[in-house]
C-alpha cells in the first residue's frame, strides 16, 4: 500500500529535476520496512537513498513535506487513484505555532522589526499567516506566478520598510556581525516560511495534482535562464561552480596516462627489470591535448545578463582548459574586460568588469554597431586559431545589421559558435534577427537553461 | 551486528563518537541493507573517524584504503609476485619441469599479493573496509571499484572469482574533490556530514578538551559558528574548533577577548587570505557581554 506512493513520490524527484533510478525506489522500500514510520526516520531514510546530491536537499525536503506531511493533514484531498487517499503515515508534525504578544495598533512592520530583533520565531510566523490570509485567495493558475504570491505577502508584512529600519538599527546602535547575520536568517525565515505556507494552500485547496507543478518549477536545470529570480540565480552560480569542477578534472585526468600514443622508453625498462629484464607491459608517455583558445562577446543588456555572468563564471573556472581566454563585454558599444580577471577571484572580477569597463552607452543592444567595433578595434590581434563565441539573443533593436562585418570576422578566426538563451521558437520574432546572423556561425546553440549549458560547453571543450 | 538503531547510537556513543540520530538512521540502513556508505562532507567533520568506530564497536578488523591519484587494481587489489615467482622458476630450473607443471605452480594463491580490497574480501573474521577520499582516485579506478560494491566479488583471471566470505561494511569518504559518476553513487547510501550544530559542537568540545570551563567552550564555540557563515575558502571545522580550545585552555585563557582571538586566529584558519578578511573585523563577531 506504501508502494504507491513511495513511487509516485519518485516520480515527483524526477519531474522535479533528480535523477531517481527504480533500483533507489525498492532500496526505499526495504529501508522504510527496516526503519519504521517515525517521522524522522522514514524522511531520513528515503532522503539518504533517493538523493545522491546535496544539492537536491531543498527540493526533496519542499516536496516531502507537501507530499507526506500536507496530504496527510488534508484527508479530504481528491487524488487521481480513490486507495491513494489512505496515506498510513503519521506524520502529523506542529507546524502550527500562533504568535503572540502583538501590540494592538502596531503596524505590520513594526512587529516585523520587533520579531526580527527578538529573534522571535512564533511571531515570524503569525505574520506569514497574517500576510497570506490579507491577500486574495490565489487561483489555481497562480501557482505559476509564486513570486508575485510571495511579493504580496512580503508588502502586506511591510517587508522593506522593516529592512529599511532594521539597516538603520544596525548603524545607529552598531549590532554586531553575529546579531546582524540572526536577523538575515530571521528574514530568510520568513520568505522560506510564506512560501512553505502558499504551497500548502495549493495542495490542499487543489489537490496533489499541483504537486506536478511545483515540482516542476522547481526543476532549477530546466528552469529558463530568461525567467529566474534572485534565489535561483545563486543557486544556478553554485551549480555551475559545480559543473566547472567536475569539467576542469575530468580531462586532464582522463589524459594524463594516455592508452596510445608514444612509448615512454625509460619507465618501460624500469618496470622491466621487475620480470627480470623482459619487458611485459609497455609504458605510454603522456598525451598532450591541444587546448582552444575562447574569446568571448558577452551581451549584457538585460535578460541576457545573467546568461553572461554564467557563462563568465563557467568560462574562467576552467581557464587551464584553454590556452588564452580574452572577453568582452557589449550592449550597443564593446569593450575587452580579459584584465579584470588577472589574479582576483571570479566574483570580484565580475563586479570590476560590469562596474568599470565602457560597455553601454544607452540600455539598447545594437549588433550591427558592436561587430563594427570589434572589427576595427580588435580583430586585428585576435588569433586565427581561437574559437569566438557570441552570446547574445540576436535582438538588434531594429538596427542596422551590418551582417558582412559578421562575415569577415568568421574569416579571420577558427570558428564561431553563437549561443542564444531564448527559447528556439521566438527567434526571428520582433526585433530578433538570429536567421541573419546564423549563416555567419558554425553553430547556433539554443542555450536557455543549465541543461542545455552543461551540453553546449562540451562541445567547445 | 546491531538490531536496532537504538543499539547502534548507544555504542558508538560508548567509543566516543557522539553521532545524533539522523545519522545513526543512516549508518544503520547501510549496515542492514548491506550497502556500501559513501561519506560526503567538508574536510574535519569526521569522516574517516566514523568508519574508525564502526570498526570498534563491531568488533571488526579496520581494513583501509588510501586513495590517490593513479591508484590501480595491482596497488588495491593484488599483484602477482614477479620477484617470488622468477625465483621460483630459478630454483625449480634444475629439476627440468615441463612448462605446463611449473605454470600451474607460479600462478596459485601463494604468489599472490594480497592488497587491502582482496582481504576484505577473503576475510573470514567481520571486516570494515574503509575506503578514504575515493575522489582523490581517478575515473577507471571508480569504475572499477563498482564489481566489489555491488556484488562483494571479483575476478582474477588466473584464479577465476573470488566471493566475499562475509559481507564486508564498507565507508567510503570523500571530500567533493569531484564528482562521482551516477553509477556508484546509485549503489551507496548517503551520508553527508555537516559542520555540527551549536549544541552538538559544545558537547563535542566537553568531551574532547576536558578540563575547559563551561563558558570559555561556549564563547569558542558561538565564534567558530559566526565564522564559517562568512564564505571563507576553508571554514574552520571541528577538528581546528577542538585544537583552537586546546590552546586556548593551555594559555590559561579565561575569558575570550578580540586579542586573544587575534593572535590565535592562525589556529581556525589556514589560508593567509581568509585571516586577512577577518582580523580587522574579530571584534564584531564576539558578543559584547
Amino acid at each position: 500500500m506504501l508502494k504507491t506512493e513511495i513511487i509516485e513520490f519518485g516520480r515527483l524527484l524526477r519531474k522535479g529535476g533528480v535523477k531517481v533510478s527504480v533500483d533507489q525506489i525498492s532500496t526505499a522500500l526495504e529501508a522504510v520496512a527496516l526503519v519504521g514510520f517515525a517521522y524522522e526516520d522514514f524522511y531520513m531514510a528515503l532522503f539518504t537513498i533517493l538523493i545522491t546530491d546535496q544539492m537536491d536537499r531543498p527540493l526533496f525536503d519542499k516536496l516531502f513535506r507537501l507530499y507526506f506531511v500536507t496530504a496527510a493533514q488534508n484527508q479530504k484531498i481528491p487524488t487521481k487513484d480513490s486507495q491513494q487517499t489512505s496515506i498510513p503515515l503519521n506524520l502529523v508534525q506542529n507546524i502550527e505555532g500562533k504568535g503572540m504578544g502583538i501590540g494592538a495598533g502596531a503596524a505590520p512592520y513594526q512587529l516585523l522589526v520587533k520579531a526580527v530583533r527578538e529573534l522571535n520565531y512564533p511571531l515570524l510566523r503569525h505574520l506569514a499567516h497574517m500576510g497570506i490570509r490579507s491577500s486574495v485567495f490565489p487561483e489555481r493558475e497562480a501557482i505559476k506566478e509564486m513570486e508575485k504570491l510571495i511579493e504580496q505577502v512580503k508588502v502586506a508584512v511591510g517587508w522593506y520598510m522593516a529592512v529599511n529600519k532594521l539597516e538603520k538599527i544596525r548603524q545607529q546602535e552598531s549590532v554586531s556581525e553575529t546579531v546582524y547575520l540572526s536577523w538575515l536568517d530571521c528574514l530568510a525565515y520568513l520568505m522560506d516560511y510564506t512560501e512553505s505556507q502558499l504551497e500548502d494552500l495549493f495542495v490542499k485547496e487543489y489537490g496533489l495534482e499541483i504537486l506536478d507543478e511545483i515540482a516542476d518549477a522547481a526543476n532549477i536545470r530546466e528552469k529558463d535562464f530568461v525567467k529566474l529570480n534572485d534565489l535561483q540565480i545563486q543557486e544556478i552560480r553554485k551549480r555551475i561552480s559545480k559543473m566547472a569542477r567536475k569539467l576542469a578534472t575530468k580531462y586532464a585526468r582522463r589524459y594524463r596516462r594516455a592508452k596510445h600514443g608514444k612509448i615512454d622508453l625509460r619507465r618501460t625498462v624500469k618496470e622491466a627489470l621487475l620480470t627480470g629484464g623482459t619487458p611485459m607491459r609497455l609504458k605510454y608517455r603522456k598525451r598532450v591535448i591541444s587546448k582552444p583558445e575562447m574569446v568571448l562577446l558577452c551581451d549584457v543588456s538585460g535578460s541576457v545578463a545573467h546568461f553572461s555572468d554564467f557563462m563568465l563564471r563557467l568560462v574562467y573556472t576552467i581557464q587551464n582548459r584553454f590556452s588564452a581566454v580574452r572577453s568582452f563585454l557589449f550592449v550597443n558599444t564593446i569593450d575587452e574586460v580579459t584584465e579584470y580577471f588577472k589574479n582576483k577571484s571570479i566574483q570580484e572580477a565580475l563586479d570590476a568588469a560590469f562596474a568599470k569597463a565602457r560597455y553601454a552607452m544607452s540600455p539598447f543592444s545594437n549588433y550591427g554597431r558592436v561587430f563594427c567595433e570589434f572589427e576595427e578595434k580588435f580583430l586585428s590581434d585576435i588569433s586565427p586559431q581561437c574559437t569566438l563565441i557570441i552570446l547574445g539573443d540576436a535582438r538588434n533593436n531594429y538596427n542596422y545589421d551590418e551582417k558582412e562585418r559578421l562575415q569577415k570576422i568568421q574569416g579571420c578566426v577558427r570558428r564561431v559558435l553563437w549561443f542564444n538563451p531564448q527559447p528556439q521558437e521566438s527567434w526571428d520574432t520582433e526585433d530578433s534577427i538570429m536567421s541573419i546572423y546564423a549563416p555567419h556561425c558554425r553553430q547556433v546553440f539554443e542555450c536557455r537553461n543549465l541543461k542545455q549549458l552543461e551540453e553546449v560547453i562540451e562541445t567547445i571543450l | 551486528m546491531f538490531h536496532s538503531m537504538e543499539e547502534l547510537e548507544k555504542k558508538m556513543t560508548e567509543c566516543g563518537y557522539l553521532i545524533d540520530h539522523q545519522v545513526a538512521t543512516v549508518v544503520y540502513l547501510a549496515i542492514r541493507l548491506q550497502k556500501p556508505l559513501l561519506v560526503e562532507g567538508p574536510a574535519g567533520v569526521g569522516k574517516t573517524e566514523l568508519g574508525k568506530v564502526l570498526a570498534r564497536t563491531t568488533n571488526s578488523r579496520l581494513i583501509r584504503l588510501q586513495c590517490y591519484e593513479g591508484l590501480d587494481e595491482a596497488k588495491s587489489l593484488y599483484e602477482w609476485n614477479y620477484q617470488k615467482q622468477l625465483l621460483y622458476l630459478h630454483v625449480k630450473q634444475n629439476q627440468s619441469k615441463a612448462w605446463h607443471e611449473a605454470k600451474d605452480d607460479i600462478f596459485t594463491p601463494e604468489f599472490l599479493l594480497r592488497r587491502p580490497l582482496l582481504e576484505a574480501l577473503e576475510s573470514t573474521k567481520p571486516v570494515v573496509l574503509l575506503i578514504d577520499e575515493v575522489d582523490k582516485s581517478d575515473e577507471e579506478f571508480e569504475s572499477f571499484l563498482l564489481e566489489i560494491l555491488s556484488d562483494y566479488q571479483i575476478t582474477i583471471p588466473e584464479l577465476g572469482t573470488i566471493k566475499a566470505k562475509q559481507i564486508p561494511i564498507v565507508v567510503l569518504t570523500s571530500n567533493n574533490f569531484r564528482d562521482f559518476g551516477d553509477a556508484l553513487k546509485r549503489r551507496c547510501i548517503h551520508l553527508y556530514l555537516d559542520h555540527p550544530k551549536f549544541e552538538r559542537e559544545l558537547e563535542i568540545i566537553n568531551l574532547k578538551v576536558p578540563g575547559i570551563s563551561q563558558a570559555l567552550a561556549q564563547q569558542a564555540v558561538l565564534f567558530v559558528q559566526a565564522i564559517r557563515k562568512q564564505g571563507l575558502k576553508k571554514s574552520p571545522s571541528m577538528a581546528e574548533t577542538i585544537d583552537w580550545a586546546r590552546a586556548l585552555l593551555t594559555l590559561g585563557v579565561s575569558e575570550i577577548n578580540t586579542e586573544i582571538v587575534q593572535s590565535t586566529l592562525s589556529i581556525l584558519l589556514k589560508y593567509q587570505s581568509d585571516i586577512d578578511k577577518l582580523l580587522p573585523r574579530v571584534s564584531s563577531f564576539l558578543s559584547e557581554d
